[in-house]
């Protein structure tokens, strides 16, 4: 126990945030604790939490990947097209997650072929992408995704409220925290990000474990696309655009350092979770839009803050023990 | 060291301070519905008197502001064309199903009038100095009028000050205001509002819960809808509740996150107003999930929006009808330049579609007459 803490005090300290966050919307309206709003905020922190855990795999590597909102609107377009055309959901799901591991391997492309910087190689691709979705549709919506396919996604457990997708998204964040911490990937993903040349000398393929970052980042981004594609049944060009800031608020927040070499897939968890409970509590207590800017903004630089609150805190603890 | 965990704390204080003093200002909350109804109809009348103060033109306040018909009336039917002028159009992204169906409209008025159009558009919904670059090269090649419709209120006004210089008649046709042009033609957004706020009440039985869902909180047209949408409800003494609102940055995403959240917390919300159908379509996902009986109003009539009331989903929405919008604003622009007296704003039809409607002519919704072109 003693040993959790100090490995995930930063994670601890930003879910203690969130409750007390909820304690504070509790006062302010207490519909906000009710089981039917937990149910909310877990389906609402589900999108920004896929894109956030991609993205953290390219952070962690001192890269980013700016194309995720790109790249979230081309799976649902695809996936969107064979299914109103009639393939098998399964078969157009798989093909979504390629379609997202290619664009990923692409972004791996320039970032270490071509050895671009990994904002302006991003930057180029979330133009380059957001068009090539407005060139396939023309700007038209496909409609009409057929249930099997939605179901997929959008089903519940019995009558719980339940949805699968928020299953899916727990799958997909027990798996990042899986290869991060029990694998020598996840190793090789932080020794680049933290140092890439003492990694490269210790003998680390820093070029596979850059691809493997981005190619995660488009599968995460990927399965992103197609929980929105079945929760709304439709997928447009202009879907996802401005999602990749809220993402890397989410890793931020759970302590993603964006130098890279440091962040967990609990601590991106957690910062997504933060960043749902405001969004829905905000709601709940009504609070004018304009402020809602003012309020996020503030919590990003408060929970940053605690990058180095965490040691004063440790600090504060082992002073007061002795 | 202590000092900086201080700081840590007054830091959360300010926030959690912040997000207290925004929901005291704001007046509706679920659980005290009824006395709250009168305080937030007084802040929707004081709202929307200051968003009118802020403008220095408000096209759907204008006082000379006409309908075609009206404008027909009072200078005949026939529009005299002279086979030399040159009209160039500045428009938004034709990812946007709207701006294609305008462009529609404007090819259709160039082919009864005989009048070659230079048609701009831009390549995405923000490229502001694109936009401005199309105008200053348009009025560079010495065309006779500019139909603008600028991304946003300001992206465009030394462009139109330059045309106007150079002689060039500036209409600004629908979406972003420019104060500097010489006309306005498109929808009153004011009257978009209005209308779904009568359909809903009468759907409603001029009672119950209802939310908006707002587009981007400083846009003009977002803006107005939501102001109509209040204002009819307070004129009519109206017995709906404006329970929330809230913005969705037109995101439809985000609307149906929003729309979520909503229906649990109010089971006795009735209705939701979007100021477009992108949100609408959102929503109506949300209330679909949810299994609730709730009414969900658009704006702008998109294509899907018409399938998706076809098929039960979407309830209403409030056309513009962008195709007819142009062949308005192009009559109106002969008109002008036949040396007419336009007024500063003119007024294009618009209409309420919902499933009784959704399958009828939209020209015999507005009563459509084509224009009569004279060439010279």
């Amino acid at each position: 126990m003693k040993n959790f803490y100090v490995k995930y005090k930063r994670e601890i300290l930003v879910f203690v945030a969130t409750l007390i966050l909820c304690v504070v919307f509790t006062v302010l309206n207490p519909q906000f604790l009710t089981w039917r709003n937990f149910l909310t905020i877990f389906q609402q922190m589900v999108l920004n939490g896929l894109l956030a855990v991609g993205i953290m795999f390219t952070i962690l590597t001192g890269g980013i990947d700016l194309s995720i909102g790109c790249t979230f609107a081309i799976v649902g377009i695809a996936v969107a097209t064979c299914t109103v055309g009639g393939m098998n959901p399964v078969m157009a799901l798989v093909i979504g997650l390629i379609v997202g591991a290619v664009l990923g391997l692409f972004n791996g492309f320039l970032v270490t072929n071509l050895k671009l910087q990994p904002f302006i190689a991003t930057l180029g691709t979330m133009s380059l992408y957001r068009g090539i979705a407005y060139v396939v549709t023309g700007g038209v919506p496909v409609t009409n995704v057929p249930d099997s396919f939605r179901n997929i996604f959008n089903g519940q457990i019995g009558n719980s409220g339940i949805r699968y997708y928020v299953i899916v998204m727990l799958v997909v964040f027990i798996v990042a925290h899986v290869i991060l911490s029990k694998t020598r990937t996840g190793d090789y993903l932080y020794a680049v990000g933290g140092n890439e040349e003492a990694a490269k000398l210790s003998g680390v393929n820093t070029r596979k474990t850059k691809y493997i970052a981005y190619i995660a980042s488009g599968v995460c981004t990927a399965v992103a696309g197609l929980v929105m594609l079945a929760s709304l049944g439709s997928a447009e060009a202009t879907a996802g655009i401005g999602y990749e800031t809220n993402a890397i608020a989410a890793a931020a927040i759970g302590g993603t350092s964006m130098a890279g070499g440091r962040g967990t897939a609990l601590g991106t968890f957690v910062g997504a979770l933060l960043l749902a409970v405001l969004k829905v509590g905000m709601v709940v207590i009504n609070v004018d839009s304009f402020w809602q800017y003012v309020v996020t903004g503030l919590i990003i630089i408060v929970a940053s803050y605690f990058e180095y609150a965490k040691d004063d805190f440790a600090a504060f603890l082992a002073r007061h023990k002795n | 060291m202590k000092k900086r965990f201080l700081a840590t704390f007054l830091a959360a204080a300010m926030v959690l301070g912040v997000v207290g003093c925004g929901s005291s200002s704001s007046s509706t909350t679920s659980d005290s519905a009824s006395d709250s109804t009168e305080q937030a109809t007084d802040a929707a009348e004081e709202e929307s008197a200051e968003e009118v103060d802020e403008l220095e033109f408000n096209p759907d306040q204008a006082e000379d502001a006409m309908t075609i018909d009206e404008l027909r009336e009072a200078n005949g039917v026939e529009v005299t064309v002279n086979s030399d002028w040159e009209i160039g159009v500045v428009m938004k992204s034709l990812s946007n199903e709207f701006w294609r169906t305008l462009q529609e409209g404007y090819e259709q008025a160039s082919a009864d009038t005989g009048l070659a159009f230079n048609i701009q558009a831009t390549t995405d919904e923000s490229d502001e100095i694109g936009q401005q670059t199309m105008t200053e090269t348009l009025t560079n090649q010495g065309v006779d009028a500019l139909l603008l419709s600028p991304i946003s209120d300001s992206n465009l006004t030394s462009a139109v000050e330059n045309a106007n210089d150079a002689g060039v008649l500036t209409v600004n046709v629908n979406d972003g205001l420019i104060a500097q042009a010489q006309h306005y033609v498109g929808p009153n957004a004011y009257m978009n509002g209005q209308l779904a706020a009568e359909w809903i009440s009468e759907k409603l039985g001029d009672e119950g819960d209802v939310a908006i869902v707002i587009g981007m909180a400083k846009a003009f047209a977002a803006r107005e809808r939501t102001a109509g949408f209040k204002d009819w409800i307070e004129e009519n003494n109206s017995g709906l509740n404006v329970w929330a609102e809230q913005n969705a940055d037109w995101d439809r995403t985000k609307a149906k996150d929003l729309a979520a959240t909503w229906i649990q917390q109010n089971p006795d919300l009735k209705a939701i107003f979007c100021n477009n159908d992108d949100m609408a379509l959102g929503v109506v996902e949300a209330v679909r999930e949810a299994e609730a009986d709730i009414l969900v109003v658009g704006v702008d009539g998109i294509g899907e929006a018409y399938e998706s009331i076809r098929n039960g989903g979407l309830d209403a929405t409030v056309d513009s009808f962008p195709y007819y919008m142009a062949q308005v604003a192009t009559e109106c622009t002969l008109r002008a330049l036949g040396g007419q007296e336009l007024p500063s704003a003119v007024a294009t039809p618009q209409a309420l579609i919902d499933a009784d409607n959704v399958d009828t002519d939209p020209a015999e919704l507005i009563n459509w007459v084509a224009p009569t072109y004279v060439t010279e």
